[in-house]
């Protein structure tokens, strides 16, 4: 029985004066995948700074678990319950692939994360490497292990396959499939249609700022979706 | 060994030395968190006045350390709220609204105290025979406790799961909200670290020098001369920027005078804010 | 105008009247503070006009007493002493310009390092000025220095130093209303987008330091006679430390602000030093404040810097500003003259070859190659971090490469500053709207103008503020909201504010335009006027554009050329059907081959 677990309304706002997100909203229940897509700049990025309080709320709201979180500052929010892979400046360059994976869990041991390990080996290879020092695949991957074994209810993603080679991406949809039958939720923002139809249970498409198309995977049109993507 | 060519090195080392002891704060502040604290001397300042005040209680020297640890902790966090965390995005007012305190501070003590400079009794007498050589054993003391604070500090800032918190909010803030720290009390925490280093510092010298009221701003000048030639936010900065003006210091001082060693330093700085204002070895 | 200047003439009637009406003891104590005054003046030029604080101001005030006792004592007295208000004045003033320039030069201000470097250069000041016993007298300063021919009593030496200060205020103020002082203000709000219209920023940086300068020596001349010695304390930390609170204080933006603050806090801490009291009750209130006034101060001068950045002045000068305005006098508009380029006439040619631009690990740019030579609008586009801003920082050298060349018009300006482009005809469009947010509609515009047509000395001349062209009143018909000059910057809409930068982009009537998502976050209505400005651009002034943008629909409308960018190198190029239907492109867009 899946419950409603996040929901956000009306939710508007942007940089400064600039509004860029109009009028968003939408719902996630347990074991349930939202994935979000659109081209560069219609908003996708804001929406989810909106969402998680890096950015005020200029209409609308965000609910956790039917708890009003608009206005929360970010580490408050995430600490709530939701784990974020950001687009950018996705791992702390000075810190050690091992240090950014037990930072906020001191008592962890590398055994506690094997399972992840042993699907992406190079990590294990790394881990007193800095991670400034990691490929752009590699960090990506990183950060995706990082907020996946934080293990909690929600999973916020940004663009997470971005420069990864495709034999990983195919192991992070694999991952995501099974933390979806133990009940996590995830939201996915992503310009690789492929893997957003491989793991969301709903799409949503973004343009201008408002969401165009959404509905249930496979429900909705394909080609209609590309016409929304592509140049 | 000639005993003249220890005691010279013994004050070199202790140049050097109390130095780091006293910029150890500011390299937290400054060289980690980013804060330009003008005022990170009057907290050394403090410090020392802390020792004046036990001392005319009548309590042991040593009571003066957890006094002034107390005192920093507080008067660090109604700094940082009132007078930092507002200006974080502001650097350049930082630096000014800093500024202000430290006349604010000087003033209200000069007012308090007086403006006249009062010896301590220096609670460990004597001197101790160094390989020939006689030495003062509080200064002997003093340059034991930094260096085992210095190891403390090191081991805390290589190991600590703290540390590691603090060194990534200071490289991705956003991130590290994102991975749930709350950012402005960690670096608030920091900063009150910072201070009672600082206030440490003042207790710890106080016996050894003058105090009054301008003590502040002759260590916060060299301190942040340090900084600035060693470069920011980096250990080895840190030790590098102590021992060229630490050493320059007492080596000129030896050879001509103060005035004429404080001349070079300030040369030096100047070169350095001119030329290579981060410094030999900043942190990347 | 008529009414604020009524205001000012008050104030130099107050200042003339002091000694009839307050009498001998109140002229004597403020002959000292008018011309501690003046120095502070110099501080509100460089802080609250071009934005970089000095701290060594007392540094130029010392050099110029110690020379103007020297030359009283050992050159010239009584009459022939005036003479020496020209070495005395200027010297301070070339060398502070000189120092301006080498600091300032090859970097944008990092920060506070130019006020620490001052603070050094100052207690250096000190060290010599009593190290150096033979010229200075040491610690124990230069003694019985001769009067000035006229300076013979109080009052006449009140007289003196008031009317130094009259005139010093009415230089400040000359500066300040001129195109120089639109300019300086300008920087201090974005010294980054300044340099893109054609200015040196070190150089005006400089000039500011240096007219501090004039006004130091101006003060430090006065200062010898006046008090018939001259210590080190003066070089030193401590003066110029109260310089700049004074200036704080009284409000360091306007002109005068700073001598408000100087004289304030100067006469009533001489009050308190010396004074009677309040009488009454209130004899402990006065007691207490007497003994920890420098805390007060400190205090307010904390209060100012977190909430008061305007200072004393600043609560009036909504009064003055809105007296300016009644008395306004209407828009006389001159022509410009036509911009200042070199090198080559016709349409660019832009080529950058193989550039590589890498932070630490991460590859920026990677041997990114493209050419552009017509007179056309080109499109960059990509996925997000292809590189397209990044792309745009490097021609600007915000970015430094580590391989490759670019090429303009034959001519490699790899590594030019972001002026030296200006001058050759590149125009930029920030992402951000950048325009001056302190600064009217008229006064941005005029930035932009002056920036490729004016040499840095025509920038005293008033006139300048009536320069007009014909493209600006054309681009004031399609966006009427132009026309209201006297409007704040700030106060626009994020549309009106991107409207505003691009019509600021266009006056400058650059060769080639380059535009980083010029309608990011408008209306529907506001890009399509704002595409419609750009096209006719293009015709009017035979622009070429080279455009970031990310909405297809524009690119699709208005792109004559598309360039596609990925992972920091060129995917694909040609025109719009051409890029659409290729697969890479595809692939990299959807995620998918078709």
């Amino acid at each position: 029985m899946s419950a409603e677990l996040f929901r956000f309304d009306g939710v508007s706002g942007g940089y400064g004066e600039a509004i860029v997100v109009r009028g968003v909203s939408g719902t996630l229940d347990t074991g349930e995948v939202l994935g979000i897509t659109g081209r560069n700049g219609v908003g996708k990025t804001t929406l989810l700074n909106l969402l998680l309080g890096y950015l005020p709320l200029r209409l609308g709201s965000v609910r956790l678990g039917g708890l009003e979180i608009g206005g929360l500052r970010p580490d408050r929010v995430l600490r709530s319950g939701i784990s974020y892979c950001p687009q950018e400046r996705i791992v702390f360059d000075d810190l050690g692939v091992w240090e950014n994976l037990s930072l906020m869990h001191p008592a962890r041991k590398p055994e506690d994360l094997a399972a992840y390990f042993d699907i992406f080996p190079r990590l294990r290879e790394r881990l007193t490497q800095r991670a400034g020092t990691l490929s752009g695949g590699e960090r990506k991957i990183l950060s995706f292990v990082r907020a996946m074994a934080e293990d909690l209810p929600i999973a916020v993603m940004d663009e997470p396959t971005e420069g990864v080679q495709q034999e990983n991406i195919d192991h992070m949809a694999d991952l995501i499939r099974a933390a979806k039958a133990e009940g996590k939720a995830l939201i996915v923002v992503e310009q690789n249609l492929a893997f957003l139809e491989a793991i969301s249970d709903r799409l949503m498409v973004m343009d201008q700022g408002r969401i165009v198309l959404e509905g249930r995977t496979g429900e909705v049109s394909r080609d209609r979706i590309i016409g929304h993507l592509q140049v | 060994m000639d005993p003249l060519i220890v005691a010279q090195t013994l004050n070199f080392a202790y140049a050097v030395i109390s130095l780091l002891l006293v910029v150890l704060g500011l390299a937290v502040t400054l060289g980690w968190l980013g804060v330009m604290n003008l005022a990170h001397g009057e907290f050394v300042m403090l410090g020392a006045y802390v020792a004046v005040v036990t001392e005319r209680m009548g309590w042991p020297f040593w009571a003066a350390i957890p006094l002034t640890i107390l005192f920093c902790i507080v008067l660090g966090i109604v700094v940082e709220r009132l007078l930092i965390r507002p200006l974080y995005s502001r650097p350049f007012d930082l630096l000014l609204a800093t500024w202000g305190l430290s006349i604010l501070i000087r003033k209200i003590v000069e007012a308090a105290f007086g403006g006249g400079y009062i010896s301590l009794t220096v609670p460990v007498k004597g001197s101790l025979d160094i390989l020939g050589a006689s030495y003062p054993t509080y200064r002997i003391l003093i340059m034991a406790f930094t260096v085992a604070l210095l190891a403390m500090l090191l081991a805390w800032y290589f190991r600590s799961s703290a540390a590691a918190r603090v060194k990534a909010m200071v490289g991705n803030p956003m991130l590290a909200q994102a991975v749930g720290i709350d950012t402005n009390a960690l670096a608030r925490n920091t900063f009150v670290v910072g201070t009672c280093l600082a206030g440490l510092a003042g207790v710890i010298i106080a016996p050894v020098t003058s105090v009054n009221p301008f003590l502040g701003l002759d260590y916060v000048i060299n301190a942040f001369f340090v900084i600035i030639v060693g470069g920011l936010g980096s250990v080895l900065g840190l030790f590098a920027g102590s021992g060229i003006i630490g050493g320059l210091d007492s080596f000129v001082s030896a050879i001509l005078d103060r005035t004429s060693a404080f001349f070079l330093v300030l040369l030096i700085a100047i070169f350095f804010l001119w030329l290579r204002p981060r410094g030999l070895f900043a942190r990347n | 105008m008529v009414y604020s200047r009524a205001i000012d003439i008050l104030l130099i009637v107050a200042v003339l009247a002091v000694p009839t009406v307050l009498g001998d003891l109140w002229a004597y104590n403020l002959s000292l503070v008018y011309l501690y005054a003046i120095a502070t003046l110099g501080v509100g030029l460089c802080w609250g006009q071009a934005g970089f604080l000095p701290l060594g101001q007392g540094m130029f005030l010392g050099l110029a007493a110690y020379m103007s006792g020297l030359g009283l004592i050992h050159v010239a007295g009584g009459v022939w002493g005036w003479l020496l208000v020209v070495p005395v004045v200027i010297v301070p003033g070339v060398l502070a310009f000189v120092i301006g320039l080498l600091i300032f030069r090859g970097r944008t201000e990092s920060g506070p390092f130019f006020a620490l470097i001052t603070l050094a250069m100052t207690l250096l000041a000190f060290q010599i000025a009593t190290a150096w016993n033979s010229v200075t007298g040491g610690f124990n300063g230069l003694r019985n220095i001769p009067d000035l021919a006229g300076m013979s009593d109080f009052t006449d030496r009140y007289y003196i130093a008031g009317v130094a200060l009259i005139l010093a205020v009415a230089f400040c103020m000359w500066l300040i209303e001129a195109p120089i002082g639109v300019v300086w203000r300008a920087l201090s709000q974005n010294e980054r987008r300044i340099a893109f219209f054609g200015y040196s920023t070190a150089t005006l940086k400089a000039a500011a330091f240096g007219a501090a300068g004039l006004l130091a020596g101006f003060a430090g001349f006065l200062y010898a006679p006046q008090q018939n010695l001259v210590t080190p304390t003066l070089a030193g930390f401590v003066v110029s430390a109260n310089l700049v609170i004074w200036a704080a204080v009284g409000g360091r933006g306007s002109a005068i602000g700073p001598a408000l603050g100087a004289v304030l806090v100067g006469v009533l801490s001489t009050e308190l030093r010396d004074g009677g009291g309040f009488g009454g009750g209130l004899d402990a209130l006065w007691d207490f404040l007497a003994r920890f006034w420098e805390a007060v101060v400190a205090g307010f001068f904390i209060i100012v810097v977190l909430f008061l950045p305007n200072g004393i002045a600043g609560l009036f000068a909504k009064l003055n500003a809105s007296l300016k305005r009644l008395g306004r006098l209407p828009f006389r508009p001159i022509l410009a003259p036509p911009v200042r380029t070199e090198g080559a006439a016709g349409p660019p040619a832009l080529a950058l070859s193989g550039c590589r631009v890498a932070a630490g690990e991460v590859r920026i740019l990677n041997g990114l190659t493209l050419r552009l030579d017509r007179a056309a609008i080109y499109c960059l586009i990509g996925p997000n971090g292809a590189g397209k801003t990044s792309t745009f920082n490097t021609l600007s050298t915000e970015l430094r490469m580590q391989e490759g060349e670019i090429r303009l018009d034959g001519e490699v300006i790899s590594g030019a500053a972001a002026d030296t482009l200006a001058a050759k005809g590149i125009g930029r469009k920030f992402q951000i709207p950048s325009v001056f947010p302190n600064l009217t509609i008229a006064d941005n515009l005029h930035v932009a103008l002056w920036g490729t047509r004016a040499r840095l000395v025509s920038l005293l001349r008033p006139s300048l503020r009536r320069w007009d062209t014909p493209l600006l009143a054309t681009l004031r018909e399609r966006f009427p909201f132009l026309a209201q000059r006297d409007r704040i910057a700030g106060d626009l809409s994020h549309g009106e504010r991107q409207v505003l930068e691009l019509a600021m982009a266009l006056a400058a009537e650059p060769r080639l335009l380059l535009l980083d998502e010029p309608c990011a976050g408008l209306s529907h209505e506001d890009t399509r006027q704002v595409i419609d400005a750009i096209l006719w651009a293009r015709e009017e002034l035979g622009l070429t554009v080279l455009l970031i943008e990310h909405d297809m629909s524009l690119v699709r409308e208005i792109a004559d050329h598309v360039f596609v960018m990925h992972q920091g190198a060129l995917l694909a190029e040609g025109d719009v059907a051409a890029v659409q239907a290729d697969d890479k492109v595809r692939e990299v867009y959807v995620g998918m081959a078709s």
